[in-house]
């Protein structure tokens, strides 16, 4: 099941990161796994900050990477969808209150 | 100062200390079986250091109600780490002695820059020489095929940032040699990940691809969020500054002349 476009993500808390050459390795604590991101999953990671919602996340692809605005939506859903069942983002309710 | 000191009440407690990496280290024991063991064991790492870290060993006596700022079990054994001091206890022979020691070393490391890593590191020409891989990648093969008096370790490195320059000591845990490590230590001349293959060749790696050599084969056993941000901090900045090389390799001593010098 997709989330609402609309919906604003955040980092989990809980992980470890660090960028090296335009790449980003993600350290989940409890299960010692390794992730990684390439050039334009860090560029979105960077900007996962709690208040950006995909679209707007998406709209920033767009503008800093060759592609179409519904590429660009369509591939940042994708990933946070991806990112989101590794327990990697989270999204934040209209609350403030973080949701796994 | 391994001399025997009666410090309690509870009975004769005695000391050891020694040093692994240049972290003092002091195991206060009662146990006289277990103390005989570890000053055999931990002979060549007796170095006297000013100040250094208390671990009671099985000491029923000292506080557990003040919350542990790392804590960690081996079959049996407990590691508690509270800010009145160190605690090992269910240690019922050498061998979870040395797994605790190990598993603190990893978390206490952080506070000197500095991490433990599955790899075989030899010296040469002054200098330290990483070999890592996975299981099997032929770790201890390389130290076989290096000179006698070289291998600082077979099993596991110890390595930290001083002064701006990356050292790599040996440590006294085993590997295949059977053998503790050398108790001293080299600038790093290199991290180098072991691939087996029919020719020697070195190919000089990106810092993206030495930290996800290192990260596999780094030991650390806190699930605590912050200390992996701590620990992924220094491997980082150890990715970044050191040089690595991916390095195919014959099962033989030939490998050392495609090694930079």
């Amino acid at each position: 099941m997709s989330t609402p476009a609309s919906v604003t993500w955040q980092k989990n808390p809980a992980l470890a990161w660090r960028e090296i050459d335009d790449e980003t390795v993600i350290i989940s604590p409890n299960d010692s796994v390794m992730h990684e991101l390439n050039d334009t999953g860090s560029f979105l990671w960077k900007n996962i900050d709690g208040k950006k919602s995909a679209a707007e996340l998406a709209e920033l692809l767009a503008e800093n990477y060759q592609v179409t605005p519904d590429m660009a939506l369509s591939d940042t859903q994708a990933l946070l969808e991806e990112m989101s069942s590794r327990k990697l983002v989270v999204t934040v309710a209209a609350t403030g209150a973080v949701s796994p | 100062m391994n001399a025997p000191l009666a410090t309690s009440g509870r009975g004769l407690q005695q000391q050891f200390e020694l040093s692994i990496g240049c972290v003092p280290l002091r195991l206060q024991i009662s146990d006289s079986q277990l103390l005989g063991a570890a000053s055999r064991r931990y002979a060549a790492f007796t170095d006297v250091h000013e100040h250094p870290i208390a671990i009671a060993l099985n000491d029923a006596a000292l506080p557990e109600r003040e919350p542990t700022d790392f804590g960690c079990e081996f079959e049996g054994a407990v590691l508690r780490a509270f800010s009145s001091g160190i605690r090992f206890d269910g240690v019922k022979n050498q061998y979870a002695l040395d797994s605790l020691l190990r598993i603190f070393l990893s978390w206490k490391l952080l506070e000197y820059q500095g991490f433990l890593l599955h790899a075989a590191t030899v010296i040469r020409n002054g200098k330290a020489y990483i070999f890592t891989g996975r299981s099997g990648a032929g770790k201890s093969t390389v130290a076989t095929l290096s000179p006698q008096g070289s291998v600082l370790t077979d099993e596991i490195s110890l390595l930290r940032r001083e002064q701006a320059v990356w050292r790599a000591y040996g440590t006294p845990f085993w590997g295949e040699f059977k053998a503790a490590g050398s108790n001293s230590s080299a600038p790093v001349a290199g991290i180098f990940r072991l691939l087996q293959a029919a020719e020697n060749r070195v190919v000089p790696i990106r810092p993206m691809a030495i930290l996800r050599t290192l990260l596999p084969n780094v030991l650390f056993f806190s699930a605590e969020a912050e200390a992996n941000r701590q620990l992924l901090e220094i491997i980082s900045r150890a990715a970044t500054e050191l040089d690595g090389y991916n390095l195919s390799f014959r099962k033989n001593a030939t490998f050392w002349e495609v090694l930079p010098a």
